[in-house]
């Protein structure tokens, strides 16, 4: 276990004191100040020279669950950790290779009649260090063990002499030090592509919103705002916008939209079944995507997706990657759910009518869950910065964005 | 005993042996067509269970639904004597290593004794002790040899999924060693030896795995139907059990092989409350149902899988009541196979015991004792890869033969 850097943990802590009150709320926001969080742990940390990535790895995952148990509801905090682990192996395993190449060179001016035996000795362990590092388990190699790229140079260098072994250790100082700095080079551009991801799914919008379209959304999602903008340079088109109470986003949305000079059209959650066989789409914001394709967002969502496919309407979901959790929705009704204060849906003079006299119990309760869960089979299909896909693809970009290892942290 | 009875039933009645032994007394070179059953057309041997290029003409599955019939006729006692026989006569002719090809099986069935391991490991164990015997002196010597063991367990139980999946799962592995160079041959068999010793210990841990991934979805107050007997998710529920998770299981009977009511022994063991039900009470207590637990056979390219029959009949209530559909398999038991209907894959009758016996010879009994359920059915495979959906498994499987 290695310790945080003093001078970053009261960032940490402010970090987590804000995530317990809920004073950072909604997926991109959190997903920022997390990944800013722990580009500031990166490089705060010391590593020692001989030592490979798991310093690193060791250091993000102490920050990391103290991050995600702040706010277990928010799983955008647990999805930026388990990519910035997953960045770090990648980087590691592809410092290891070079440096089993650059060793090689190293040992090259020795017995020229071995060369050719340690070459290939060396290309083995590189093929063997590039195929086996970063695979998941699979059906590939389950028969097979799995070298590890530090015990590969190892055995390339032992031949050489004492000024190889000098040339090693200063190796491995500029190899921490060139992690490092490749790491926090990939966290900046993941920074960017936070930044921007709502405008990557927006370029895509002229694909999907056709011509005298009538598209129907519930709530308010920015990204869906910029995606329907995105759409309207070319085309025209209508949207229905349900309120989505109780907080009633929709109204704003549809205020946003009428500034802009698109035809919008405010119903009522009741609504929706009424208006869905004249709709052409649906197209929603999500707070989060599982592994297996299913979806959190905001309640009365599942509601939409169910009228949705009664009446074979595309459901298309906007999400950026960072929503993608690689985890799977065991009790997906209850587990993930965050509830939140009843005045919402009912005043608390109200509320307090509906307590018993004698007792000061309740007799009627008032429950106001944020989230929806939707299946998968009730999506058509997701847009990401990356382009669209389909439910079932999911499984692909977790594995493509995450290691299997940091799953459990 | 009926184990012993359900293997390779196919074999028994190949009318090919009986061309073997006639030509056992001509001792000329048409051995030689025996010994290469790879050759056969692949389609008629997955339909028809049995080696085509050994009859003058292709075999219709109501010819040999009809031996079938004729076969269970006579005493099982009959079934013993001849089980033995084609092994016998076929070593016999070889005249090339008869103590490898018989001990394979033996090593085979040696394991296969030992309750806790699967067949694709006891199948992989035995394929090692041929490593071990094996006097090859070249890489491409020994591929040669294993390859001729691998076809002769497969053809020993051409029913077995899991066990020609473990073969191919070896044998793919030794392809690709053996490309690898090493300094002698001592040195590559040796690593593969211990591949294959290690692999028994994998196997043991792939079902640990899988119950650590796959009891997170068992929740307090749930209740979950069961089909069948698979050591897989038994342990998972055992484990469930032990992290302190109240649920109750509905076990169906599993008719004719009544595994459900072992099943319903181990976890009445284990403390688990579980109730048996009939098969055809499926539909009636799917009401109550909150997730279906199964195990597999095999699972197919499409990602669906194949199972004790009845699997996909549960599967079909399930989906059609919106409850979640679970199945516990370990990697090893992912085949290339891409069944397109019920009856693309090779028939394993079972011994149907009706409680009326003297109607047995007259009445026709569909004796089928597997189904193959599609993908769609599906909702997650709990594997030692890691959870999958049904479309990820076709991945797996190309990941392997790249």
């Amino acid at each position: 276990m290695v310790a945080t850097m003093p001078d970053v943990l009261p960032l940490v802590d402010d970090f987590c004191t804000k995530l317990n009150r809920r004073q950072v709320e909604g997926s991109l926001d959190t997903a920022k100040l997390a990944l800013v969080l722990l580009r500031q742990v990166i490089s705060a940390q010391r590593i020692p020279p001989n030592a490979s990535a798991g310093v690193l790895i060791d250091a993000i995952k102490t920050v990391g669950v103290r991050m995600i148990a702040a706010n277990p509801i928010e799983l955008a905090v647990g999805n930026i950790v388990r990519r910035v682990l997953h960045i770090i192996r990648e980087e590691d395993a592809s410092l290891a290779t070079t440096v089993v190449s650059g060793v090689t060179v190293a040992v090259d001016s020795d017995d020229e009649d071995n060369l050719d035996i340690r070459e290939q000795a060396s290309s083995h362990a590189v093929a063997a260090a590039n195929r086996n590092v970063l695979r998941a388990p699979s059906l590939h190699n389950l028969l097979e063990s799995n070298p590890s790229p530090v015990k590969a140079d190892v055995t390339v260098a032992s031949t050489g002499d004492s000024t190889d072994t000098k040339s090693r250790s200063g190796d491995k100082n500029s190899r921490s030090w060139k992690l490092k700095h490749n790491v926090i080079e990939s966290i900046n551009i993941m920074l960017n592509e936070l930044q921007e991801y709502h405008l990557q799914v927006a370029e895509q919008a002229l694909e999907h919103i056709h011509q005298n379209e009538v598209i129907l959304t519930l709530g308010r999602s920015r990204t869906l705002l910029h995606f329907l903008l995105g759409a309207k340079k070319k085309r025209s088109f209508q949207v229905v916008v349900a309120e989505g109470s109780p907080r009633y986003q929709g109204h704003k949305l549809a205020k946003e939209l009428t500034a802009e000079k698109l035809s919008t059209t405010l119903i009522t959650d009741s609504a929706v079944f009424a208006m869905i066989s004249r709709v052409n789409m649906v197209i929603v914001g999500a707070h989060a995507v599982m592994a297996n394709g299913g979806v959190l967002a905001p309640v009365g969502l599942h509601m939409v997706a169910l009228a949705a496919k009664r009446h074979a309407v595309p459901f298309v979901v906007l999400t950026g990657l960072h929503k993608l959790c690689p985890l799977y929705p065991h009790n997906p009704f209850t587990l993930l759910n965050d509830m939140k204060s009843p005045s919402e849906v009912l005043d608390f003079g109200e509320l307090s009518d509906c307590l018993n006299g004698t007792t000061g119990g309740a007799e009627s309760h008032v429950f106001n869950p944020t989230f929806d869960y939707i299946p998968p089979e009730l999506v058509s299909l997701f847009i990401t910065d990356t382009g669209g896909h389909n439910p079932s693809y999911v499984y692909r970009l977790v594995a493509e964005f995450y290691s299997p290892e940091d799953i459990v942290l | 005993m009926p184990a012993m009875m359900r293997r390779s039933q196919f074999s028994l009645f190949d009318p090919s042996l009986d061309n073997l032994s006639f030509r056992a007394d001509s001792d000329d070179g048409g051995m030689a067509g025996n010994t290469t059953p790879t050759e056969s057309s692949a389609f008629y041997d997955g339909r028809t269970g049995c080696n085509s290029n050994l009859l003058s003409g292709p075999v219709t599955y109501e010819w040999l639904s009809q031996a079938d019939e004729a076969r269970l006729n006579s005493s099982a006692e009959g079934f013993h004597t001849l089980h033995h026989k084609p092994v016998l006569s076929r070593e016999a002719m070889n005249g090339d290593k008869p103590s490898s090809r018989f001990s394979v099986i033996n090593e085979f069935n040696f394991w296969r004794q030992k309750p806790e391991l699967a067949e694709a490991v006891a199948a992989i164990k035995a394929l090692t002790a041929v490593i071990r015997r094996s006097e090859a002196t070249t890489m491409m010597g020994l591929e040669i040899e294993l390859k001729k063991a691998a076809e002769t367990l497969k053809m020993w139980d051409s029913t077995s999924i899991s066990l020609s999946a473990g073969c191919d799962l070896f044998m793919r592995y030794v392809t690709r060693t053996s490309a690898l160079e090493y300094e002698d041959i001592s040195a590559g068999k040796s690593r593969l030896i211990e591949r294959g010793e290690k692999f028994g210990e994998i196997s043991l841990k792939a079902r640990q795995t899988i119950a650590n991934l796959g009891q997170e979805f068992v929740y307090d107050g749930s209740v979950i139907l069961t089909h069948g007997y698979s050591r897989v998710a038994l342990a998972l529920l055992k484990l469930a059990a032990s992290q302190g998770k109240r649920f109750k299981v509905l076990c169906t009977e599993g008719r004719p092989d009544n595994t459900g009511l072992e099943m319903a022994k181990e976890l009445m063991n284990a403390k688990i409350p579980v109730t048996l039900i009939l098969d055809a009470a499926v539909a009636n207590m799917m009401g109550q149902v909150d997730m279906v637990l199964l195990g597999a056979e095999g699972v197919v390219e499409s990602g669906g899988v194949i199972n004790y029959i009845g699997t996909f009949q549960t599967a079909l209530v399930a989906r059609s009541m919106s409850k979640p559909v679970y199945v516990a398999a370990e990697s090893y038991k992912f085949a290339r196979l891409f069944p397109l209907d019920q009856m693309d894959m090779s028939p394993t009758p079972r011994v149907v015991d009706l409680a009326v016996p003297e109607q047995e010879g007259r009445i026709k009994i569909h004796t089928s004792g597997r189904d193959y359920t599609p993908p769609q059915y599906l909702t997650l495979l709990f594997t030692d890869l890691g959870i999958l959906t049904p479309s990820a498994v076709s991945d797996e499987l190309i990941q392997l033969y790249l």
